[in-house]
Formats: C-alpha cells, structure tokens, sequence
C-alpha cells in the first residue's frame, strides 16, 4: 500500500485529535495557527485515506475481571489468510495477524472469564478447518499499551460515506 | 477512582454513537437518539471525567510510518521478567508489552520502519538488556484486524 506523504501539520492535527477528538474545528485552527477550512481539508483527506478514524475507546468492565490473550494457531499456510479473516470476524477477538513464525495467525483478546477464552481458543477456533493446534498464553501484567494505533480497514473507510462528517 | 459509577441504556446508546462517529456533534447524536444536545454534552461529560470513555482518533501504523510489525516472545533467565520488561519498554519501538503465562515469560509486539532497523534494534539495543535468553519472533505479513475499543484509561494529565 502506498503511503501518502504526511507533514508536520498532519502530525499535529493527529496528535491533537489523538487526546480528544470532541475538540472544535475552530479550537484547532487557532492553537495551530490555521485556517478553520485547513482543518476540515486535512482532516478529512486524512479520513479518506484511511489513515486516521473517529472512535470512543471505553474502560467499562475493565477493572473488573478484563484479561488478555495472545492465540497462536497454526494453520495450513494455504488456509492462514481464510482463517485469519474468520477469527477476525468474532467480536471479542481485538486483533488478528497472519504470521511467519513459530505460528501462522495470531489473535490478540480480551477475555473476563478462563471459559469464555476456553470457548473462544477450543471450541470456535480450533474447530476451524485447517486448523492443527492453538497455543494460549494470558498477559499477567500490562506493562506497555498503545489503543491509539490501530489498523484501519476498508470496512472502517466505507463506514465513513454512512457515517458522514460533522463542521 | 469511583467502584460506583454506573452507566445506564442512554449512556451505552451514546458510545454506540461515538464509536461510530467520533467527531458527530451532540445535535446529531442528540437527533438519532431522541434526546437533547444538552443531555448528550452532559452524559459524555459525565463518562470522560470519571475516566471511563474517550473521543479519540485513532491512527493507522502506516500514518507513523510503520510498516514492519511483530510479536516477539521472550524467554528470560536469571532475573525477573518484569525488570526485563521494564528495560524493554523504554524503545519506541516496544509497542505493547506484557507479561505472560506459558513457555515464554514476556510477549511484546515490535514496530519498525523498516527491516533495515532489525540489527540495531536487537543487537544494540536489546543485546544491552541482561536476562534476555532467547527472543522467538513471528513477523506479521498481513494485519487483518488491530483494534482496541476497550483500554484502560488514564487520567487526563498523564496522557
């Protein structure tokens, strides 16, 4: 995929936006010394390139029982993207990778139970056709944690022409 | 922190919203739900000060740059794992780190610019870490999904 070129003002506009993105169009073009109309073209190329999306990250529950999970599976490499897109498909699946490595697809998520992980790793996964063997480890301690970086798929970029804009 | 903050069906109706679209403004939000602007101000209002919702952007790798991702197991020997980790996560280009149960006794996901980063990366700067015995990579080659909706979330100043 073919990076657009990102300047200093982009890389404001996202950090800005990174804090709070409630902030008015206004608010920005005067703390960054710009137009009001420079905002809203930045940020809107921005969206279209898939390189920034609007989003309301939560921490309800969290404290409660919240865990992490890495799922390493090993899957014919033939069938590691078909897999990979399933896996991606369930909901407390955060995060999906095809890999080269000790594993073909990896998962990432969160869990609030041992037998929500265990349905999650056995029954849905392992179950998947192609599938020969799925290794679980369970972050004990976060020590480092970026929710701000993300994938933006083609599915969040269509979202964007329902979703419309506001300003 | 408050253990006795509770969020109602309106508050959830809200997020659904913002996680849609963040940057819809409260009139249209306050228009899909049948509620007022006021109401949605305050309600949002109420969920960021008690720190349990953010209205972010959320940037893709490429937007930094990134276009080499990995995870990166670690077995360690001969120190505990959380002054390793604790090492490890001062390199920018630690992205996520963890502690973990199994074979391997930390689990951190690595980005690079470029491969051409690899050598220094690990022999420069891991290789001045004590207590690291192997490091067991898996090099990802597609990213299918990457989002977290659900975080913990700081307090406002230490972000």
């Amino acid at each position: 995929m073919s990076v657009p070129q990102l300047d200093d003002l982009d890389r404001q506009l996202i950090e800005v936006l990174a804090r709070d993105a409630r902030v008015s169009n206004r608010k920005i073009a005067i703390d960054l010394g710009v137009t009001e109309g420079t905002v809203r073209g930045r940020i809107k190329r921005l969206q279209m390139d898939g390189l920034i999306s609007f989003t309301a990250i939560t921490s309800f529950g969290l404290a409660d029982s919240a865990r992490m999970a890495f799922i390493g599976v090993e899957v014919n490499v033939s069938e590691a993207r078909g897999v990979a897109e399933r896996i991606a498909e369930l909901p407390s699946v955060n995060a999906v990778m095809i890999t080269m490595g000790r594993f073909n697809v990896l998962a990432i998520c969160l869990f609030n139970s041992l037998d929500n992980l265990l349905e999650l790793a056995s029954d849905q996964i392992l179950s998947m056709p192609g599938v020969h063997h799925v290794e679980t480890s369970i972050a004990v301690k976060t020590v480092k944690y970026n929710a701000r970086v993300v994938r933006i798929t083609e599915a969040d970029r269509a979202r964007l022409d329902v979703a419309g804009d506001d300003a | 922190m408050s253990n006795d903050f509770s969020i109602d069906d309106v508050d959830r109706a809200i997020v659904e919203q913002l996680r849609l679209n963040g940057r819809a403004t409260n009139q249209q939000i306050a228009n899909t739900l049948g509620l007022t602007a006021a109401t949605v101000s305050a309600r949002i209002r109420r969920m960021e000060d008690a720190n349990k919702l953010r209205v972010v952007a959320v940037s893709d790798f490429s937007a930094h740059g990134y276009n080499v991702l990995m995870e990166v197991a670690i077995e360690v020997d001969g120190r505990p794992a959380v002054d390793v980790v604790e090492e490890l996560v001062q390199f920018p280009e630690v992205f996520a780190a963890h502690l973990v149960t199994g074979r391997y006794d930390i689990d951190m996901l690595v980005v690079l610019r470029d491969f051409d980063e690899l050598p220094d990366l690990f022999l420069t700067k891991f290789g001045k870490i004590d207590g690291i015995r192997s490091m067991v990579p898996a090099i990802a080659v597609d990213v299918i999904k990457y989002k977290f909706d659900v975080a913990p979330i700081d307090a406002r100043g230490e972000e």
